[in-house]
This record gives C-alpha cells, sequence and structure tokens, in this order.
C-alpha cells in the first residue's frame, strides 16, 4: 500500500486516509481503506457502482461519518464532521450533478456555503482572479442558469479552489463534457493544479480516463482496497480485472467496463487521453445485422423541433431512422437533448414541429399513450421518474400500461394481472418475494428487469433504450446487452440513446451522433472512430 | 373637502396596511426560503390574542406587543419543527394549526376577562400637518416599526450570508445541501421570522387599532398576505404595495358608506382574493416564484 | 449511485398515504397513535381544568349529546353526513395527487345554488329536491374547477388557488343573500330583510327515516355512507382507481402510461369541489333550510381533516367522521357545564395532529432502526437480499 512506500525525501503526504470503515447495518461500505494522496498528484480511484467510492469521499468531505479511520493531512490527524471543516482542512470538491443555484448569480455560488460576511466585490475579484490563473475565465454577475454545462463545470472549479484546496476531489467530472472539453480539464488539473502541488482525487469509471489523467490509481472492490499501483505500471484491462476481480472478456463487458474496443485506440484517442491507453487488443466489432430493408423504417423521426419553457432549442430538427431488427445508438454527451427526446418519445412531452413515425404511420404525439400503442416500448433514462411507481406493487408495474387489457368494462382483472405478473417475473428472471411486493423494496436492476419486461410484453415495433445500463453493476449490464441484442434478433428496431462512447460501439450498427438537439452525422459502427465521433459531437462535420 | 376625505380614507388604509405589512415581511422570508406558511393566518390570530392576554395581565400593551411577537415564534416553533423536521406536509400543518389557533383563541377569550389595552399614538409636530399625507405621521407608536422591519428583512435577505443561503434553499436544496448548507434548519429559521412578524401583524391589530381581542380577529388577514406575497411576485417592494392596495380597498369599504358612494362592498373585501389569483394566472410563467416552494427536501431524495 | 428508493416523509401524510406501508411499521405506527390520542386528550384536560370545568363532566355531556341515546344518535349521524361528504370527495383529490383545500368555500356556492334551484323551479318534490342536490354538486364542481382550469393552464398552485376562491365564495353568497333580486328573503311584514334567504318550502326538505326521540336517518346519511361504500370499491378495484393512484404516485409514469393529467386530475380536482357543493346541498335541504353566509359552518374544514386523518382511504373516512360528527353533536351540550364549546375545534385539531404524526415519527423511527440492522440496496451485490430502504447519508 502507498503508505508503507519508503519515503526518500522525507515528504509528507497532502492526504492519507488511514483505515477508513464504515458499515450499514451488517453491511460493509467501507472496509478498512487506506488512501495516500500525495502533492502534485492526480490520483485515480476506480470501482464499480456500490464499491465504496462514494462513501469514502463522503467520509473525507465530513458528509458521513466513519466507524473507523483517520484522516490525516500534512502528516497531522484531522477531525471532519462537516463539510465546513473538511474546507477548513483544505479539502474541496467538485461534485458529479453541479451544486449550484441555477437563479443565483456566479459570484453568489462561489460565496454560498462559506462561513463569515459576503463581500461581493471580493467575491468577483476573487472569480476574476482564479479564472485568469487557470484559464477559466467567466462574468462573476452572470446567472448560472444562463450559463452552459461547460461554463457551469467552471464555476464548479473556480468555486472549489478559490478555497485554495490542498486537495481537489473531482467525482465524474467528464459526464457533461464534450471529449475536448474533458481535454481542457485534464489540461486545467494537470498544468495548474497539480503543479501547484495540490493533490487531485479524480473518481471515474471510463477506465480510459484514468489511464490517461492520473499518476496512479487504486481500485475499490466491495468496499476493499483492490489495487493500488502507479498509472504508468498498469494498463487497462489489468484496471478492469481488478475492478471486477476476474478476467474479462472485452468484446462481451470491456463495454460495461468503459474499455474502447478499436483497433488502434492511440490513433484516435485525443493526445491528453491516448497517452494510457494502449494495451487494449484489437477485436473486430461484433456482426451485426443491419436490416437494411428499403422502404419503411420501423421509428422514423422527422424534423422534431422543440423548444423549453426559457426559450432554449433543445432539439432542432432533428431526423432519425431506424429500421426493423437494428440498433441504432443516438450518441452525445449528456445535456444536448437526449433526455428531451427520451422524454418526447415516452410521450411525456410534444415537440413544437415535427412527426413521428411508426412502421410508415404518423403517430399523435399530444395524446399520452399513443406511442405506446403505436408500438414503441420505452426504458426511460430515469426509471423512477417516469417508468416505475415505486408504492405499487410489481404486478401492478408489470401491467400499467395495458391497463385495457386487464380490465373490464369498469373493474380490474386481478386474476389476469396476477398471471401475467407471474409469467413475466418467470421469463425476465424478476428476483422478487413476492408479485405484491411494492416495487420499492426490488433492488436496482431488478426495478429496470420489471420496466424491460413489460415494455417487451407489449411486443413493441420500437424499442427504446435511455442509458439503459445507468447505475447498474457488470452483471446486469451484460444482462441488458444480451437482452437488447436479443430484440434487436427477433426484428424489435432499438434506439439506444447512451452517453457511454463503449456502450454505443459494442451494441450498435449505426451511430447517429447529437450535438446541441440536432444529429451532427451518422456513422456505420465500422467507420466510427472515436475521434470522429468526438468531432461530431463537438458539433463539427465529420 | 375631497382632501379631508382622502385623508381619512389614506389614513385608515395605512393603519389597516400595517398589520399586513408586518406579517408580509415574515411571510416573503419564509416564502423565499421555500416554505409557502399557510398559518400566517394562525400566527397573526395568536400574536393578537398574547398580545391582549398579556397587556392586559401586566397592565403594559408594549409588554403585550412583544408577547404577541413571542406567541407568534412559539406557534412558527411548532409549524417549523412539524414540517421542516419530521417533514409532515406543510399544508396540513398550517391547517391543523389555523384550525387548532381559532379554537383555542375563542376558548379562551370565553374563560377570561381581559381589560382594554392599547398602545399610544406618536405624533410627529410639523410633519402631521401637512395636508394628506400628515396621516402618515399620526399613527399608533408600532407603525413607526415598520421603519426599521422593512428595511431589515430586506437586508436580512438580499444582503447577509444567511439570506443568500435561505434563497438557495428556496430555490434548489439538494444542491444547497451538498454546499453544505443546512436546508431544514434554515427553512426553520425562515419561518421563525416569520412567526414573530406575523405576531407582531396580529399584535398590532389588537393591542395597535383596537384595543381589545374578539373572536376570529384576523378574520383571513393573513391569506391576504400570502395574496399580498404572490401579487407582488416574491419581492419584497411588490408585497409591500400589494399589502397597501389591499389595506386601501378595506379602508374604502369601511368608507364608502359615509362618504355616499354607491360600491358593492362584497366586491371589496374580495378583491384581494381576486387581484390575487389574477396575478397568479398572468405570472404563472415569470418563474418569479423560489423552484422549491413547498416542496419539502429530505436528504437523499431526489 | 443509483437513485435512493427511500419514500418521501411527506407522502406519509397526503396523496395516497398508507397506499402500501410495510406491515413491520404498522404496529409501531399503532402504537404511536395511541400515546399521541392519549396525550391530546390529556392536553384537552388540561384545558378543561384551565376553564374550571370538569373533565368528566365534559365526556359526560359530549357523550350524552352525541351516542348516549338514538336522539343523540340521531344528531351525530345529521352532522356526520356533510362531513363525510367532504371528505370522499378529499380522498378522490389527494388520491390524484391535487390537494384541494377549498371544501369551505366549494360547499357554499353549492349550498347557494341548491337553494337557487329549491326556490325558484318549479314541480314535483323528488324532482327539485333531485335538480337541487345536483346543482349543488355542479356548484361546488364547478368551484374547484376555477382551480383546475387555473393549474392546468397557467400552473398555479392548487392549494392557493382553492384556499383563496374560498373567500371569494364568502363573499359570493353574502352578494346573493343581500341582493334582492337574487336570494334575500322577502321580507315579512314591516321588518327589515335579513342577509338570508327564505326558507325553502316543507315539501323540499330531505327525508328521513324514524321519529324523534327514535332514531332518525336522513336522506343526506344515506346518500353519504352509499357513496362511501361505491367510492372505496371504485379505488380498490376499478380502472379509474388504479389510474387515479397512478397519477398520484407517479404523475411522469402516469403519462407514459396513457393518462392525461389535465383530465384525470383535473375531473379529480371537479369531483372533490362536487363533494363538498353536495354536502353543502344536503345542509341546506336537510338542517338549515335556508341560505346563511354561515351555513357552511366550518364542515369544509373539517371534512378536510377528516380525510387527512383517514389518510385519503374512503373506508376509513365513515368511522372518522362519525367521530367527529359526533364531537359536533356533543358540543351543544357542554353549554352545561361552562366549558366554551369550542373546545371541540381545540380536540379535532389535536385528534388531527394525533393521527398525522405517528406514521412519519414511525417511518423515521424504523428508518433508523434498519440503518444499525438493515441491508442497504447496493446494486454492486446482486446476491444480497433487496434491501427495504437505501442507506441515507
Amino acid at each position: 500500500m502507498s503508505h508503507d512506500r519508503a519515503r526518500t525525501d522525507g515528504s509528507v503526504p497532502a492526504l492519507e486516509l488511514r483505515g477508513i470503515s464504515k458499515r450499514y447495518g451488517p453491511v460493509v461500505a467501507c472496509d478498512a481503506v487506506d488512501l495516500t494522496v500525495e502533492r502534485g498528484e492526480v490520483h485515480g480511484l476506480l470501482g464499480e457502482n456500490g464499491a465504496g467510492k462514494s462513501t469514502l469521499m463522503k467520509v473525507l468531505m465530513g458528509l458521513v461519518s466513519p466507524d473507523a479511520g483517520e484522516i490525516h493531512r500534512d502528516g497531522a490527524r484531522v477531525e471532519v464532521h462537516t463539510p465546513q471543516q473538511a474546507a477548513g482542512h483544505g479539502l474541496g470538491m467538485v461534485h458529479q450533478h453541479f451544486s449550484l443555484i441555477e437563479p443565483l448569480t456566479v459570484w453568489e455560488n462561489v460565496a454560498l456555503g462559506e462561513p463569515g460576511r459576503i463581500d461581493r466585490d471580493a467575491v468577483c475579484a476573487d472569480v476574476e482572479a482564479v479564472g485568469a490563473r487557470y484559464g477559466l475565465t467567466i462574468d462573476p454577475t452572470a446567472r448560472v442558469e444562463r450559463l452552459s454545462a461547460g461554463e457551469r463545470q467552471r464555476v464548479e472549479l473556480i468555486k472549489a479552489l478559490r478555497r485554495d484546496p490542498k486537495v481537489l476531489v473531482l467525482d465524474e467530472p467528464t459526464s457533461v463534457l464534450t471529449i475536448a472539453e474533458s481535454a481542457a480539464l485534464f489540461e486545467v488539473l494537470r498544468t495548474s493544479v497539480a503543479a501547484e502541488g495540490r493533490g487531485v482525487i479524480l473518481i471515474s469509471h471510463k477506465l480510459a480516463e484514468i489511464t490517461a489523467a492520473t499518476d496512479v490509481v487504486t481500485v475499490l472492490r466491495r468496499g476493499r482496497l483492490a489495487f493500488h499501483c502507479r498509472t504508468a505500471d498498469t494498463s487497462a484491462p489489468e484496471l478492469a480485472r481488478r475492478m471486477v476481480g476476474r478476467d474479462v472478456s472485452l468484446q462481451a463487458e470491456g463495454a460495461a467496463l468503459g474499455l474502447v474496443v478499436t483497433d488502434d485506440p492511440a490513433k484516435h484517442l485525443s493526445p491528453v487521453l491516448a497517452g494510457g491507453l494502449s494495451a487494449v487488443p484489437a477485436e473486430p466489432p461484433a456482426p451485426q445485422a443491419p436490416a437494411d430493408v428499403p422502404g419503411t423504417a420501423a421509428l422514423a423521426l422527422h424534423g422534431l423541433r422543440l423548444a423549453g419553457p426559457d426559450g432554449r432549442v433543445l432539439l432542432d430538427s432533428l431526423d432519425l431512422e431506424v429500421a426493423t431488427g437494428e440498433i441504432v445508438a443516438l450518441y452525445g454527451v449528456e445535456g444536448n437533448g437526449q433526455a428531451t427526446l427520451g422524454d418526447l418519445l415516452s410521450g411525456l412531452i410534444a415537440p413544437d414541429a415535427g412527426e413521428v413515425h411508426v412502421a410508415g404511420r404518423p403517430v399523435a404525439l399530444d395524446r399520452p399513450g399513443a406511442l405506446h400503442e403505436a408500438g414503441v416500448g420505452v426504458i426511460p433514462e430515469d426509471r423512477h421518474r417516469s417508468g416505475v411507481v415505486l408504492d405499487m406493487s410489481v404486478a401492478d408495474n408489470l401491467v400499467m400500461t395495458d391497463l385495457r387489457r386487464y380490465s373490464g368494462r369498469l373493474l380490474m382483472r386481478r386474476a389476469k394481472i396476477r398471471a401475467q405478473a407471474e409469467e413475466l417475473v418467470e421469463r425476465f428472471a424478476i428476483r422478487t418475494p413476492s408479485i405484491d411486493a411494492p416495487l420499492r423494496t426490488l433492488s436496482g436492476g431488478n426495478q429496470q428487469r420489471v420496466v424491460l419486461a413489460r415494455e417487451l410484453s407489449a411486443e413493441p415495433t420500437v424499442l427504446v433504450a435511455a442509458q439503459p445500463t445507468h447505475g447498474l453493476d457488470v452483471g446486469a449490464i451484460e444482462d441488458m446487452f444480451a437482452r437488447l441484442r436479443e430484440a434487436a434478433a427477433s426484428g424489435v428496431a432499438v434506439l439506444l440513446i447512451s452517453t457511454e462512447l463503449e456502450e454505443v460501439m459494442a451494441l450498435a450498427s449505426r451511430i447517429a451522433v447529437i450535438s446541441s438537439g440536432r444529429i451532427t452525422g451518422v456513422l456505420d459502427v465500422a467507420d466510427a472512430s472515436p475521434q470522429r465521433l468526438g468531432m461530431l459531437v463537438g458539433g463539427e462535420a465529420a | 373637502m375631497w382632501l379631508d376625505d382622502g385623508g381619512t380614507v389614506l389614513s385608515s388604509a395605512l393603519r389597516l396596511t400595517a398589520p399586513l405589512a408586518f406579517a408580509a415581511c415574515g411571510e416573503y422570508l419564509a416564502e423565499r426560503a421555500g416554505t409557502l406558511n399557510i398559518s400566517v393566518e394562525g400566527m397573526m390570530l395568536s400574536g393578537a390574542f398574547g398580545a391582549v392576554a398579556v397587556g392586559s395581565a401586566t397592565g403594559s400593551p408594549t409588554v403585550g406587543l412583544v408577547a404577541g411577537a413571542v406567541v407568534g415564534l412559539l406557534v412558527a416553533l411548532v409549524h417549523a419543527n412539524l414540517s421542516h423536521r419530521i417533514q409532515i406536509n406543510t399544508f396540513v400543518v398550517g391547517l391543523v394549526i389555523n384550525t387548532l389557533v381559532l379554537g383555542l383563541t375563542s376558548f379562551l377569550l370565553q374563560t377570561m376577562e381581559f381589560s382594554r389595552t392599547q398602545v399610544g399614538m406618536l405624533r410627529i409636530p410639523g410633519l402631521a400637518d401637512i395636508p394628506l399625507v400628515g396621516v402618515l405621521f399620526e399613527q399608533r407608536w408600532p407603525f413607526y416599526l415598520l421603519l426599521l422591519v422593512v428595511p431589515l428583512t430586506w437586508f436580512l435577505v438580499n444582503r447577509t450570508r444567511w439570506g443568500l443561503e435561505l434563497r438557495a434553499v428556496g430555490e434548489n436544496p439538494q444542491a444547497a445541501d451538498v454546499t453544505g448548507i443546512k436546508v431544514n434548519l434554515r427553512r426553520r429559521q425562515a419561518l421563525m421570522w416569520c412567526g414573530v412578524m406575523s405576531g407582531l401583524g396580529g399584535a398590532y391589530l389588537s393591542v395597535g387599532l383596537v384595543g381589545s381581542f374578539n373572536n376570529n380577529m384576523t378574520a383571513g388577514r393573513g391569506f391576504i398576505v400570502i395574496a399580498a406575497v404572490i401579487f407582488g411576485a416574491w419581492r419584497l417592494k411588490g408585497t409591500l404595495l400589494g399589502c397597501f392596495l389591499f389595506g386601501a380597498a378595506d379602508a374604502l369599504r369601511l368608507a364608502l358608506p359615509s362618504l355616499g358612494v354607491e360600491l358593492n362592498p362584497q366586491l371589496l373585501v374580495a378583491a384581494p382574493y381576486l387581484l390575487a389569483l389574477t396575478v397568479m394566472v398572468l405570472m404563472a410563467r415569470s418563474q418569479r416564484e423560489p423552484r422549491a416552494l413547498s416542496k419539502p427536501f429530505e436528504r437523499g431524495l431526489v | 449511485m443509483t437513485a435512493p428508493a427511500r419514500r418521501p416523509l411527506a407522502s406519509y401524510v397526503v396523496g395516497n398515504a398508507g397506499l402500501r406501508r410495510p406491515s413491520a411499521d404498522a404496529w409501531r405506527t399503532a402504537g404511536i397513535t395511541v400515546v399521541c390520542v392519549l396525550v391530546a386528550c390529556a392536553l384537552a384536560a388540561l384545558l378543561v381544568a384551565i376553564s374550571g370545568g370538569s373533565p368528566t363532566e365534559v365526556v359526560d355531556a359530549l357523550v350524552t349529546g352525541s351516542v348516549a341515546d338514538s336522539a343523540g344518535w340521531s344528531q351525530t349521524l345529521v352532522n356526520a353526513a356533510p362531513l363525510l361528504l367532504v371528505a370522499l370527495g378529499a380522498c378522490i383529490a389527494n388520491r390524484a395527487g391535487v390537494f384541494n383545500i377549498g371544501q369551505e368555500g366549494q360547499l357554499l356556492i353549492g349550498a347557494m345554488l341548491g337553494c337557487f334551484v329549491a326556490l325558484r323551479l318549479q314541480g314535483p318534490g323528488w324532482m327539485v329536491i333531485t335538480v337541487a342536490l345536483v346543482a349543488a354538486a355542479a356548484g361546488g364542481g364547478a368551484w374547484s374547477g376555477i382551480s383546475a382550469a387555473m393549474y392546468y393552464t397557467r400552473g398555479t398552485n392548487v392549494v392557493v388557488t382553492t384556499l383563496l376562491l374560498t373567500f371569494i365564495a364568502a363573499q359570493v353568497v353574502q352578494f346573493a343573500v343581500n341582493s334582492p333580486s337574487l336570494l334575500q328573503e322577502t321580507g315579512i311584514g314591516n321588518g327589515p330583510a335579513r342577509p338570508q334567504s327564505d326558507a325553502v318550502p316543507e315539501y323540499l326538505r330531505l327525508a328521513s327515516f324514524g321519529q324523534y326521540p327514535d332514531l332518525t336517518i336522513g336522506v343526506g346519511v344515506i346518500l353519504a355512507v352509499v357513496a362511501t361504500v361505491v367510492l372505496a370499491v371504485l379505488i380498490a378495484r376499478s380502472r379509474w382507481g388504479f389510474r387515479l393512484n397512478m397519477l398520484g404516485l407517479n404523475p411522469m409514469a402516469a403519462r407514459h402510461a396513457g393518462i392525461r393529467a389535465s383530465r384525470l386530475g383535473g375531473s379529480a380536482l371537479v369531483l372533490s369541489g362536487a363533494f363538498a357543493g353536495l354536502a353543502g346541498g344536503v345542509i341546506l335541504l336537510g338542517t338549515v333550510f335556508r341560505l346563511q353566509p354561515a351555513i357552511s359552518n366550518n364542515f369544509g374544514w373539517d371534512g378536510l381533516l377528516v380525510a387527512l386523518v383517514a389518510r385519503s382511504r374512503p373506508g376509513l373516512a365513515l368511522p372518522v367522521a362519525v367521530l367527529f360528527g359526533g364531537l359536533r353533536a356533543g358540543s351543544s351540550y357542554l353549554a352545561a357545564t361552562g366549558v366554551p364549546d369550542y373546545l371541540v375545534d381545540v380536540v379535532q385539531a389535536l385528534l388531527v395532529l394525533a393521527f398525522v404524526v405517528p406514521p412519519v415519527l414511525s417511518a423515521l423511527w424504523g428508518r433508523r432502526i434498519r440503518n444499525r440492522s438493515a441491508v442497504p440496496d447496493t446494486p454492486a451485490r446482486p446476491s444480497a437480499a433487496p434491501a427495504k430502504e437505501e442507506v441515507p447519508v
């Protein structure tokens, strides 16, 4: 472990976590985890969902108090029980989902969460000074709601850096950034932050990012420290193995873990990312059967246009076709209209203009349920938001989109519902104590299976899967991949909306890239390279 | 002649505005922190009662005034802990508190004897002699507390760190929480300010204007305050303007018969509510409303 | 981490509260409820003591007026019927996730329209009564329909609009009973006309079965009980009830499943107003017989409280309405004890708290207990038993 490493220069690490343990009941979220971050070091923290990364960082930030363990800063033991204490000890964090208050201005957001009086002029000056130092220019008096995702990221960074943190934690910082913006971010981290002697902890589930941007990497698995090594001495496949705890077949599972499977990644990736990616073996993409049947596509989107309540364009003349039996991926950086399109295809919102055709017939988009009746099944991005009703039973959740089939003129047909539910639970291997259990009591993966079972049981023409693997563990991800391929093989047109390059490359036969609400290009997977996709994602023609 | 009548109506409008204005300062601040507080009615009513009870017992209406604010604070503490500690729906809490306060004050009024207790007038020489606006300077002395309370409320919300945190909590409690702000604590504190201000408003009504307490004395004034905050689009200036408009409508209703003007009194009583509804419909999409208004916050829930 | 599956505490009170609750919590909830009710009773006794009365005498008076004999029961039921009707409406709205608190005003408008029909429409008694009751329901429904329209077209807050409309309704009724051309009474003799309507003629009053001092049961009571049974079945078993619950629990999922919120939620709001309006009609034709500004007599507010105590379940609303009706009936016997009858209002409010607080407290405690002993819902461990709740942090 790192703190065993001989210290020839006699320096003290910027941060040392020793034996951090946190249990929730009988479950150990963190089991005696050690972590050492040197000054000027970018330290990657890698692990699956639930491996303990979040808990560890919450302990560090004073949001969770550990059962055991010590935190040392510059060699001295410190107590961190509140976020304020964490800040006082020079610990700063950039959260995955921005912690910015949209209606407030940049400077107000930057000042938020500190003690003491507010001095508007001083904060504004600070924002400009910090921005100038790190190349993160921003107008301190602008309202955050008017800023782009990249600019908001800047505000978060400025907010953290203004407090002059000795250790800066970034939690999945690139999820809303384009590849170019990500590269710029890592550039800032590398050249300014690390060079100024700060320690940086970079949490990510993207192996490519970790191998490219970090000096040292720590892998957590099931709450324990699974692996620790200098990044230069390891490889992406090894990290993947350490993360999962067994050998990983790159073709089947690599995508689930964030491995780009291409012939020569170093050639395609941006320079910053390319550094660490060298050991991924080449394998051809899985053979797909793009059923290019001439004539009508199973799903056709024509000129979809939609503006938000504030007048911002969310979808801009979006055109896309998906043929029967084909998996088409809609790839892009989070926040470029995917969520809007997902909502639209779930029937939650109607477009200002444009049409959706299913099997050649137009669908009345302003009528709730019309898309479902026309044969569009949807696995929504946020299943808790629109996919399920947590306080209703598994059985009710399995039939709720087809109530007419399960009711008479007035009353529900309970026996029919139960029969259907029993069958689907069996067929989709949904693990539940009973079909009458509230859906809330199921694990995330099983809730997702309930959604999938319901949508597929309606025998849809089209299946829209929006970020279907978000928050699932590797086993559930593999299962989801298999079911999507199976659906396509049985003749369903699958539209996969995803921000994960690896997922897209592994599943789709064609990749459409969305940027600022419009399709910037459609590539066959054989022609797609991260570089070309990256350019399209940035809004350039490739 | 019209100047005299105008002065009388204006004077009565100001007197009727003051209790609203006190409570509105509180409700404005509570709503900015995300609580649509319908128990402002109960807070005012309990403040009015507490002021008379204590004022009559001690013989000092000034002590009564302070007591009114304290009683309002106590009601606010109950509301705050029920809705922002153990997370019972704030409207349910508000409804129950209003029912409880109305029943309790009516009950106690019948079981106790109160003597008359009223604070004194404060006339500012010279200024009070100016025609028409002179009435501004001839009021019960707590009226002038508004000169302190209104700027203070504005300052608290817009210039202090506390106010910044209140606004953050009212707009996006999840983000505020991650930033290290104690969301429900801030909301409770905002409600307490609302309790003090509403109690003061109620006390001004009883020991200031009337000198005694009667059954259901506030008669829906708390809801007019809510209407005023909506009318003012969650800005203090507009809110106070709303209070004055609604106070003036009330004054007109009382003055019209003696002025010999025929105007439907029911319409005037309903005017504040009608205006507020109209404003709600017109402004619905203006996005001035705090985004997390009346949305409860629990850590870990989106 | 995945979004937690923890249930919002606020949902334990409004909006399908307790639709399906883990039964482990049920016993704890019941225990806390008993404690809370005892505390409420103790507080009430304290109040009685303050006022110089005797708690036993008060209980005696309340019982005498409500359930001691069949006359008392008759009074209890007469009071319970409008409370129950209002509460049924509130159950519908709460389940659909639209919180209507303007029943007092909807009830007034209902009574006004019912009165208008009863005094102006000529025809056989049964027909006029039916039309009057339908008009009352329509009036209440229209009044809450204003809020529904404002909500679904402009997104205004339903709680606020229904509340504000209550005060406007009071003024509308004031106007009606102060305008000779509308409903003000035609002065008898030379006295000035008072602000109330003429009395509804005898043959238009709701029939009741039984004769004083035996138990009498009015048509209003029968109406309310039938409505309760029908509504309970519909909510539990019908497609409409399924959709209503779905809309209230997750409007987004409901829309995905083809439910138009403006139609189903809007009609739920209108229906809740209609029940309040019907209650107004029943009060008018069953007990008061003329429109007065005070005819609503807090039945709207108290009916809403009944629904809150019953956690939006029609079946539970029935006994709660009888309890509240009994308190009202008993309050008229309090005068003899020297304790103001406002005591009953206080007791009602305390009772609501005693029933509303325990489920939430129980959930909080349950969460704490589980945190110490149970398995969190971590997707990384598919082998782990599915946990009831996410680990809060």
